[in-house]
């Protein structure tokens, strides 16, 4: 059974955008979305590291929401840590929403928790 | 510090599901030099504090916020 995931992407911020754009699409191409859909992305740009990771002090954090079956995640996975221009990954499954619950309507959809 | 009796300021808030993206929520439940607060400290519930250390071990690794601030007196 398919998943809500999130994955959140750090670039090396050396990358030019093409360069990153071209590659989240090489990941993508793993996990196709139900009705080709485009997954959904933010691109939060360049930011400061809390801590050096492979001696670089900025990253360029992008982040996905897809829906993906769990059996094609380590071939995914497996894509990213191959690439250099990777500095770091997270993937996690996100099956309810951040956003602030306003009123008891909103709970209705949710079931269990984590 | 002292210790006050208040309610969780996070259900005040609304939050029902703690973002570990939000790094500038999550700065708040650190301590100085970066560690993670004690719930008996900032008040909120257990189930809170539970999806809160989780959040910001995520924020941790993805560099949002630091496993340690050194340099403090």
């Amino acid at each position: 059974m398919p998943r809500q995931y999130e994955a959140v992407y750090i670039f090396d911020s050396a990358l030019e955008e093409p360069a990153i754009t071209e590659k989240l699409n090489r990941f993508h191409a793993l996990i196709p979305q139900p009705g080709g859909e485009a997954i959904k992305l933010n691109h939060w740009g360049k930011r400061t590291l809390a801590y050096p990771i492979k001696k670089r002090e900025t990253g360029y954090y992008v982040v996905a929401n897809f829906e993906a079956a769990p059996s094609q995640l380590p071939e995914f996975e497996r894509a990213i840590k191959l690439d250099e221009g990777v500095l770091r990954h997270l993937v996690v499954v996100n099956e309810h929403d951040y956003a602030p619950v306003r009123d008891a309507t909103d709970r209705s959809a949710e079931e269990d928790d984590e | 510090m002292k210790r006050t009796r208040k309610g969780d300021p996070l259900a005040e808030a609304g939050i029902r599901y703690i973002d570990y993206k939000d790094e500038k929520m999550l700065a708040r439940f650190l301590t100085e030099r970066g560690k993670i607060l004690p719930a008996r400290l900032s008040g909120i519930t257990a189930r809170h504090q539970r999806q809160l250390s989780i959040a910001i071990k995520r924020a941790r690794y993805l560099a949002l916020l630091p496993y340690i601030k050194r340099g403090l007196s």
